[in-house]
């Protein structure tokens, strides 16, 4: 079909037109597209701010219909900006259609562009040219193959293998794969290995009396009492005193329970022999020491921090100012890799610190946020990457133990906290008195999982395997929770409240109540109490074990627990 | 008169499409407003399903534009009449049916029924799946000269010609071949239908797409007005088993509608370079291909299916993350281990559903072991392909005339006008 000159100039016009048009809808569309995917009318700030005002003032009408106006005008526009981009892309189509109609026409009044071709066909060159292309596509596509097998697979399951929580499930932890294992000598923290609640060995005795004398393999009384509970290195064991202006560190022989030496951390700069204002009950020695291969740690409620050699003499002693806490200060230390790591809490700051063992001095202060608490920091690891958690107020926080950085930040619980975390591989379990039982999922996108507020802990802290988390309160009751569903699977009521942290040691766990009677039940779903023995004075310090022998400071006593 | 026929199909398509239009507004709904006195909203109404006789029906328009179509480009010879194909295909299976029920992605209905004992392949897409194929035996590719509405589309919108280089054109040919071959392993072990995912044309028939995906099918349209049909090119998965069939076709489209002359002037006709050249027994090669080298390709076909086989194996288990079972392990994985909050919809039914991980985990890894299954087959079908490829283009096919590559031309037609022999009926 021919048309005349003129006619095909005014296609070109028609479809220069039209494509202009169509590319300025298109950008146009573009641009809303984008934005429409932006908004929500149901998260519009102005409706959000005027249903919160009237969900406080729920009576009142005017503010009903305002934000029924509102939500109106929000969906109006929403769906007015959509009805536009729809409605462009039909404008669009149709500028499309005149464009294509119009270029067909100029095209077919074209005649077509015939020509000879010089020379004849070399078909055996275009072959060998075709089969040097059909190698590069070849090799293009192993390549690609070969790098996305690469890219893509990394976070797969290797080949076999059923999966990687089903594999750890039922193991160790990885947090003690990482750190150090829970050995059955050295009982180095508060609470055992990483402060975690768990001691290595077997063969502790079940069965003792300590007013009969029954497995009491020896008895002593200190000078200067306390509520900070026995730390073990080797042969020696550590506990710290307070009383009468003075502030002491006992090493005795665990065997014979003869005082070794007695170190004493008064007298340094800055520090007042005058006891800071607390709860009487508590004194100024409740929080625990923390050993080393060859140093003992200990911090005092005045605020002396000191550190002596296993022999008794003083490395370095500081003061870092007195904490201000209703209920006397308490947290324990830890150590990691040179460090000596302090939570420092106070009514008027709260910190951590990194001090050098072998100096004193600090290499690094990370202020945290938050109220202060009571509760002791612990030390474990997820994913290789070595965490300090510390149950903190409103936040469970954990830090980085070399340069104090925090790592993550989760919810936690609040009101006055005591309680440390438990730990196991996956999960961190928070909580205190009057409050919850929270399990968080750790990390930087982390979340709480589960919480229950019926049994929590008013003094001692939570302890957890992989499989159970078990809570002692400050009502006598005891709790077995499932600690990746929270149910509840066992609780029993021992009478007695409960202030020293119970232990999981040799598959059982060791609850300790105010009585001084240390109630063993199997660490397992269903309750199976095998004993109940008295050290027959009040306790409150969590116990040490080492090498077949429980330690347990009692009010006035240090008792060493054997069935040699 | 001629030049309202020229006319029609245009005029046709913009009607058909003013009416697509007046129904879609109707669908236009204000959002519900919030009620607080006793009103109960009404039970939503669901659309009425198609019916089975109207499936057929779109099955007997298929075989009817497939016969018409083949009359027109083999008997007929018109290329207007193509157009109108074109037209009708891109109205009916296009817009009306929006894209859906369509050859090219009932390969993956297909892959799925043989692969699945679950799965049964509605009858409907085992016919869009096979007519195709068998009107490709008897007369060629005339799905795509004038059915498929993905191919009509472009065809009507390809009025300017660029030629590809060659080296180029060869290279990007391969993609259809693997494209195929992941559609398929994809639609076997449950895990997606990538071509109805990807059909960059469907948001258009529909109004009704992501916007990338929009953007995608509108760039294809832009750049298919110059290299024509790039999508049937370059990626179409049907169009390769379409190629297959094609090259054993019992008649076929011809460019000349006699004796050809090899006058040379069709060479530059075909835009999709789908003309072979006429390599009569007269001429001399210089130099000589060595018959030697024929049988080393020979050789070479089974070794480079059993080196792909490896290579796709090696690679079945990176492939298995568009499973979404695979995806979302990953996803549990990531936060049991990393502490990464599972967020997504899926994350959240699973946690919903009572299903324990154990089970998750235990299906990810089925599918990662149907994909170490399915994965090998793919490589051989690919070393398969190169290695045929190799071993043709070292075989000297004679022939005395010009006429179209069986396998590559989609009889569009558009080499009529370049042929100076008429028939005077």
């Amino acid at each position: 079909m021919k048309f005349s000159e003129k006619e095909v100039k005014i296609f070109k016009g028609i479809s220069l037109t039209a494509g202009v048009f169509t590319a300025v809808i298109a950008i146009t569309m573009l641009f809303s597209l984008i934005q429409l995917k932006k908004i929500n009318p149901l998260d519009n700030p102005s409706v959000q701010s005027v249903k919160e005002q009237f969900d406080m003032d729920p009576e009142n009408r005017d503010k009903a219909e305002q934000v029924r106006a509102m939500d109106l005008m929000a969906r109006k526009a929403y769906f007015s900006s959509r009805w536009q981009v729809e409605t462009g892309s039909y404008l669009l189509i149709a500028g499309a259609f005149v464009f294509v109609l119009f270029q067909r026409l100029i095209e077919g009044s074209e005649k077509p562009s015939r020509s000879l071709q010089p020379g004849k066909p070399d078909i055996v060159s275009e072959r060998i040219r075709n089969r040097r292309y059909l190698v590069i596509s070849a090799g293009a596509v192993i390549l690609l193959a070969v790098i996305s097998s690469f890219v893509l697979r990394s976070e797969l399951p290797a080949p076999g293998k059923t999966s990687v929580i089903k594999e750890t499930a039922g193991s160790a932890p990885a947090a003690a794969d990482e750190l150090a294992v829970p050995g059955d000598i050295n009982y180095p923290f508060f609470r055992g290995e990483g402060s975690r609640g768990i001691a290595g060995g077997t063969g502790y005795p079940t069965d003792w009396n300590g007013t009969e004398g029954k497995n009491i393999k020896w008895k002593i009384t200190l000078p200067i009492p306390g509520k900070s509970s026995p730390v073990i290195w080797g042969s020696k064991l550590f506990l710290t005193g307070a009383g009468n202006g003075e502030c002491v560190v006992y090493c005795i022989d665990k065997n014979t329970g003869d005082i070794l030496w007695t170190g004493s951390a008064s007298g340094f700069p800055g520090s007042s022999a005058e006891e800071p204002e607390s709860d009487a009950e508590a004194g100024m020695a409740v929080p625990t020491s923390a050993v080393t291969e060859d140093k003992v740690c200990a911090i005092f409620g005045n605020g002396n921090l000191v550190c002596f050699d296993h022999n008794g003499k003083l490395i370095w002693g500081k003061n870092l100012g007195v904490p201000l806490s209703s209920y006397g200060y308490s947290a324990s230390l830890v150590a990691f890799d040179k460090l000596l790591l302090v939570q420092y809490d106070s009514q008027d700051k709260i910190s951590l610190f990194g001090f050098d063992l072998n100096t004193g001095e600090q290499k690094w202060e990370t202020p945290r946020a938050g109220r202060p608490v009571n509760s002791s920091p612990v030390l474990t690891a997820f994913s290789g990457q070595p965490q300090l958690l510390i149950n903190g107020n409103p936040n469970v926080s954990a830090y980085d133990p070399v340069s104090g950085k925090e790592l993550w930040s989760l919810p936690g619980v609040s009101g006055d906290v005591a309680p440390s975390v438990a730990v196991n591989s996956k999960m961190v379990f928070t909580a205190t008195d009057y409050y919850k039982v929270i399990a968080l999922k750790p990390g930087k996108n982390g979340s709480t999982v589960w919480e229950d507020n019926t049994f929590t802990p008013d003094v001692s802290s939570p302890v957890a395997s992989e499989q159970f988390l078990f809570v002692t309160t400050g009502n006598g009751d005891a709790a077995c929770y499932n600690a990746e569903t929270g149910d509840t699977l066992w609780t029993h009521y021992f009478e007695e409240p409960f202030y020293a942290s119970p232990i999981i040691c040799d598959n059982k766990v060791w609850m300790l109540d105010r009585s001084g009677i240390m109630h063993i039940v199997a660490a397992e779903g269903t309750l199976s109490v095998i004993s109940s023995s008295p050290i027959g004075e009040r306790a409150d310090c969590t116990a040490a074990f080492s090498e077949k022998r429980i330690y347990i400071r009692g009010q006035a006593n240090l008792y060493c627990i054997s069935s040699d | 008169m001629k030049k309202l026929n020229k006319y029609l199909p245009y005029i046709v398509l913009v009607v058909l499409f003013i009416w697509h239009s007046v129904l879609y507004a109707q669908q236009q709904r204000f959002p519900r407003p919030e009620f607080e006195s006793g009103y109960t909203f009404p039970t939503h109404q669901f659309l009425n399903q198609r019916g089975p006789m109207w499936e057929f029906m779109d099955v007997a328009v298929l075989i009817g534009a497939l016969l018409v179509t083949s009359w027109l480009a083999l008997k007929k010879r018109s290329r207007q009449g193509l157009i109108w194909m074109s037209v009708f295909s891109l109205a009916y299976f296009g817009f009306y049916r929006e894209g859906c029920i369509c050859a090219i992605g009932s390969v993956q209905n297909m892959s799925m029924a043989l692969f699945n004992d679950s799965y049964a392949m509605p009858l409907p897409a085992l016919l869009f799946f096979t007519i195709p194929l068998l009107f490709a035996l008897f007369s060629g590719r005339v799905f795509c000269a004038g059915v498929c509405p993905l191919g009509a589309i472009q065809e009507l919108t390809g009025f300017r010609k660029v030629r590809v280089p060659q080296s180029v054109e060869r290279v990007l040919a391969v993609i259809p071949f693997v494209y195929l071959g992941l559609a398929v392993l994809f639609a076997a072990t449950e895990s997606q239908f990538l071509i109805c995912r990807y059909d960059p044309f469907v948001g258009i028939f529909r109004i009704d797409a992501p916007y990338t995906m929009i953007i995608f099918g509108s760039l294809l349209l832009i750049t298919g007005i110059f290299v024509n049909r790039p999508y049937c090119r370059y990626l179409c998965p049907y169009g390769v088993l379409q190629n297959i069939f094609s090259r054993f076709s019992i008649r076929h489209l011809t460019i000349s509608p006699a004796e050809c002359r090899n006058c040379r002037l069709c060479e530059t006709g075909c835009p999709y370079d789908a003309i072979l050249q006429a390599d009569p027994a007269t001429y001399v090669e210089k130099p000589a291909e060595p018959k030697k080298k024929s049988l080393v390709y020979l050789i070479a076909i089974p070794v480079l299916a059993a080196g792909f086989a490896l290579v796709l194996y090696n690679l079945a288990p990176s492939l298995s993350v568009v499973n979404n079972n695979v995806k979302l392990a990953r996803e549990i994985r990531l936060e049991k281990e990393q502490g990464i909050k599972a967020v997504s919809k899926g994350a959240i039914a699973f946690f919903e559903s009572g299903r324990t991980e154990e089970q998750l985990f235990e299906k990810e890894q089925q599918v990662i072991a149907r994909f170490r299954k399915g994965a090998p087959w793919v490589g051989i079908f690919l070393g398969l392909s190169f290695g045929i490829g190799f071993f043709r283009l070292t075989v000297r096919n004679i022939r005395t005339i010009y006429e179209p590559d069986r396998g590559r031309c989609y009889s569009c037609g558009k080499c009529y006008k370049f042929c100076p022999v008429k028939i005077n009926n």
